[in-house]
């Protein structure tokens, strides 16, 4: 055992000890810790910030790929003892959870609840095992980002601690709250790099009563163009809008009451040429690919998002000899993730994606490390950095990730 | 407080820079003009600036904002004056920056779903602009027709349809904003996932203390198909209660739930006549989408209001019809001021399944307080505005109401809620903060606002508390002159 091992142990107890493991590339083991308690890992985490030591946190390590690797790690903190649901208030169609918990428990816990089933409507991908933290962290999202958004638009409110140790809260537990700054948005997507998130408050939807499918195949980019223009203006509610390529397939799903599930289902198949509304076991076929990608194979898979406008230019450059193996797009926002072939740089196909106005996320890259976390505008940047030594001045939380 | 103080006149020098900055005609020096700036919706609260600026275009604001920060002067910046926290309100030995020049429209880009404007643009002209396209900008604040973006943007206003669309903060994509140092960030961007952190996010609704904003993005959706609203009675504010918790749990998502209480309805039909009926308490409900989910819904929330205890269920039947079902809703604050002489709005969120109980509750307080509450509020989100009325020539008038709005505020803050659900802590609502936050949660906020603002001259003493502040209380209600001229609507 390592003096600093002791010395976590001496601080946390036996129990809260997970086995040292190598993280990403390092050459030696890291020691972990798995706090039991929002303010025993306030300690630890303060206990690291005055030892001057780097902290890599982590949820379910589904997402541990994402964003820059940091520069230095002595220390893991792991979230997932934290994983009570902690209140949930059916009529109020909120939940108040810790971190560690998974998306999928939550899922379950929430769906039981007498009378009533209810959902966090977020299906990022490998969201199973993810933790309600990390995905704040990662701002993650999957295909029903088209209706219910992101975790952005979720989260009610957070509690969190600071790299010294501070334990704070913003918003609430309420739908509707404008006291104090809203830092749960500047906490989604921060890749860990500014607090540890302990606890959240998420706005919960019923799960619909019913769903359809409508499914378009063999468009090319100008018809795929076109077909997501006209859905955008078409009197249906969309909760999926997945373009897929080099397929040439829009998947588009309906939920709702079962009478306008169908009406509106057919609206759109009318809309799409040669499209056709799925069965009931396609539909479920669907609903499980469209998880896997474009994750499933090897290559580096960006986060991409682009103008409306510029959709069809984006899909062409996915296709025979491209650098693209696979691209799955939300439709109706202009976002959503490529697969690289093996090998292929992430630097030149973000240039290509600049170029159409967009912007890049490294998700997993692979042999290449993503740039930090950094917005492209100078004050912004500037602003990004007085931020990041605000709130982490000693650069404990993943230094190298964020704004140094 | 110092309603009638009239502050120490800025140096020459410095108004000559300010002069050069905006031209001689944008600084506004004399007494009777700078009163106009006195106060914003919040009329209890008034503080004469020591000059008005009026710049016309994000270098004139950088240019202001950089003699602010080279001269130490605190600045307010203020859109149209509506809001209702006190946010806008001048700080003593500031400057107010005016934004009402700047209200151009400058781009629509209709097939990114996507229009930039000046933050002087009133909220409504969004709207309006788009309109002919078939688009509309969901933020409705009550408002809305003075209102400006720039306001909605430092409140993250709501508005009764914001159940359903969200609210500032999920319509506003990008702005530019002019840091309290005079330098310009472009924050967020017209695409999304735009990379960093999310600053734009804690901008909004940051009540003009990270720098003020020039320029905003903002995502306009396509008009809804079917528009349906009824109107349905109820013999209790319990029994309207338990429909709003029923219609949120059913899953359905109306575009708006508002509820009246007697009180407000028997002012209503007093002041205009809106031909209410008569009874415990009324919830107006919209919604709004495709056709046929639209009446799929419509039917199930009559069905609850029914099964909940609605005697009569008036359904709108053209525009006209919807138009006189809201527009008691509408004027209920104004209708207020014919039955009270004076009344003081609460802005408190409770979750939506505490409604009843917490309508008891503020009943039970009003008797004990020996006070009457008029409530009328947007249900479906829990967003309470209870209308304390009282008499400030009555015996200890002013200070009764008071300690009764605390104590309807601590009852939500008891039930889960907040102080605050849309019209901002400002000055009004700073001494409160430590009921709902620690102080290490006021800490980190406060770092967050250094990080931004490190001289402290952007809107200092709202938002967060001060030792200082906390000792001096507001004066009593006065009506806005544009709610007085009907121009606007509170809440």
């Amino acid at each position: 055992m390592t003096s600093l091992e002791a010395a976590l142990e001496a601080l946390l107890g036996k129990d809260s000890m997970a086995p040292a493991a190598n993280e990403g590339d390092g050459p030696s083991p890291i020691p972990r810790v798995r706090p039991k308690s929002a303010e025993a890992l306030a300690e630890v985490l303060a206990f690291a910030n005055s030892r001057r030591l780097a902290v890599l946190v982590r949820g379910g390590g589904t997402k541990s790929g994402w964003g820059r690797a940091p520069t230095r790690c002595d220390l893991v903190i792991e979230t997932t003892a934290l994983n009570r649901l902690v209140e949930h208030e059916p009529g109020d169609l909120t939940c108040v959870a810790e971190a560690g918990l998974t998306l999928g428990e939550l899922q379950r816990l929430v769906g039981r609840a007498p009378g009533h089933n209810q959902r966090l409507m977020l299906d990022p991908p490998q969201g199973g095992g993810a933790t309600l933290g990390g995905l704040v962290a990662t701002a993650a999202s999957g295909p029903l980002r088209a209706r219910y958004g992101t975790p952005r638009d979720l989260l009610l409110g957070a509690r969190f601690a600071l790299a010294d140790g501070t334990l704070a809260r913003t918003g609430g537990k309420v739908v509707k709250n404008v006291a104090g700054y809203d830092l749960g948005k500047l906490l989604t997507g921060s890749q860990g790099t500014l607090a540890v998130i302990v606890e959240v408050a998420l706005r919960l939807h019923p799960v619909p009563k019913a769903t359809r499918w409508v499914v378009a195949e063999r468009l090319d980019p100008q018809a795929a163009q076109a077909a997501l223009a006209a859905l955008r203006r078409a009197p249906v509610v969309l909760s999926m809008a997945e373009l897929l390529w080099p397929e040439g397939t829009l998947l588009t799903r309906l939920d709702g009451a079962v009478s306008a599930c169908g009406q509106q289902a057919e609206i759109v198949r009318a809309l799409l040429p040669d499209s056709r509304v799925a069965g009931e076991s396609e539909a479920e076929e669907l609903a499980r690919m469209i998880e896997m990608r474009p994750w499933g194979g090897e290559g580096p898979v960006l986060g991409i998002s682009v103008p409306l406008t510029r959709i069809g230019e984006l899909v062409a450059l996915v296709g025979v000899g491209g650098p693209v193996a696979q691209l799955s797009l939300r439709g109706t926002v202009g976002a959503g993730e490529a697969r690289l072939r093996e090998g292929a740089d992430p630097a030149q196909f973000t240039a290509r994606v600049d170029a159409l106005g967009g912007f890049v996320a490294w998700h997993r890259s692979a042999a290449h490390n993503a740039p930090p976390l950094q917005p492209n505008d100078p004050v912004a940047a500037g602003l990004a950095l007085g931020v990041k030594q605000a709130l982490d001045p000693n650069l404990t939380l993943a230094p190298g990730r964020g704004p140094e | 407080m110092p309603v009638d103080r009239i502050p120490a006149p800025l140096d020459q020098e410095l108004l000559e820079a300010l002069r050069q900055a905006v031209g001689v005609q944008w600084v506004l020096t004399d007494p009777d003009q700078l009163r106009t700036y006195e106060c914003d919706g919040l009329t209890g609260w008034r503080v004469v600036p020591r000059a008005v600026v009026l710049p016309s275009s994000t270098d004139e604001v950088v240019q202001v904002v950089r003699i602010c920060h080279r001269s130490h002067i605190p600045f307010v910046a203020r859109g149209s004056g509506t809001g209702l926290s006190g946010g806008a309100l001048p700080v003593e030995d500031g400057i107010v920056i005016g934004l009402s020049r700047m209200r151009e429209v400058l781009r629509l880009d209709l097939d990114n779903e996507r229009v930039v404007v000046q933050p002087g643009v009133p909220n409504l002209e969004v709207s309006r602009v788009v309109a002919p396209y078939g688009y509309l900008y969901a933020p409705d604040p009550s408002s809305q027709r003075v209102c400006s973006i720039g306001g909605n943007v430092a409140e993250n206003s709501g508005g009764a349809h914001c159940l359903k669309y969200g609210f500032t903060t999920n319509h506003v994509v990008a702005v530019t904003l002019v840091t309290p140092d005079g330098e310009v960030a472009h924050l967020g961007s017209a695409v999304p996932d735009s990379p960093g952190y999310d600053l734009l996010g804690v901008v909004v609704g940051s009540e003009g203390t990270l720098g003020i904003v020039t320029e905003v993005t903002l995502r306009v959706l396509p008009v809804p198909q079917r528009v349906q609203t009824l109107l349905a009675a109820f013999p209790s504010t319990d029994a309207a209660g338990e429909a709003v918790a029923q219609i949120i749990a059913a899953g359905v998502l109306p575009a708006a739930i508002e509820m009246m209480d007697r009180a407000t309805i028997e002012a209503v039909e007093f002041a205009m006549h809106a031909g209410y009926p008569d009874c415990g308490a009324a919830l107006l409900v919209e919604l709004d989408g495709p056709q046929s989910e639209c009446e799929a819904l419509f039917g199930q929330v009559v069905e609850i209001c029914r099964s909940c205890g609605s005697s009569e269920v008036r359904v709108a039947e053209d525009e006209a019809e919807r138009a006189l079902l809201w527009k008691g809703r509408r004027g209920a604050f104004s209708a207020m001021g014919r039955v009270s002489p004076d009344y003081y709005v609460q802005d408190g969120v409770v979750p939506r399944s505490q409604l009843a109980r917490v309508l008891a509750g503020i009943r039970e307080l009003a008797d004990r307080h020996g006070l009457k509450v008029a409530n009328v509020f947007h249900a479906g989100d829990g967003n309470l505005h209870p209308l304390i009325l009282y008499d400030r020539r009555a015996p200890e008038g002013p200070e009764r109401a008071k300690r009764l709005a605390e104590d309807i505020l601590s009852l939500c803050l008891e039930a889960g809620g907040s102080l605050t659900g849309e019209h901002g802590v400002g000055r009004d609502k700073v001494c409160q903060m430590p009921k709902l936050f620690s102080a290490d949660d006021q800490r980190v906020m406060h770092l967050l606002r250094r990080a931004f603002d490190p001289a402290g001259t952007a809107n200092p003493g709202k938002v967060l508390p001060t030792p200082r502040l906390c000792g001096e209380h507001p004066g009593i209600y006065r009506p806005h002159p544009l709610e007085l001229s009907g121009a606007m609507q509170r809440l």
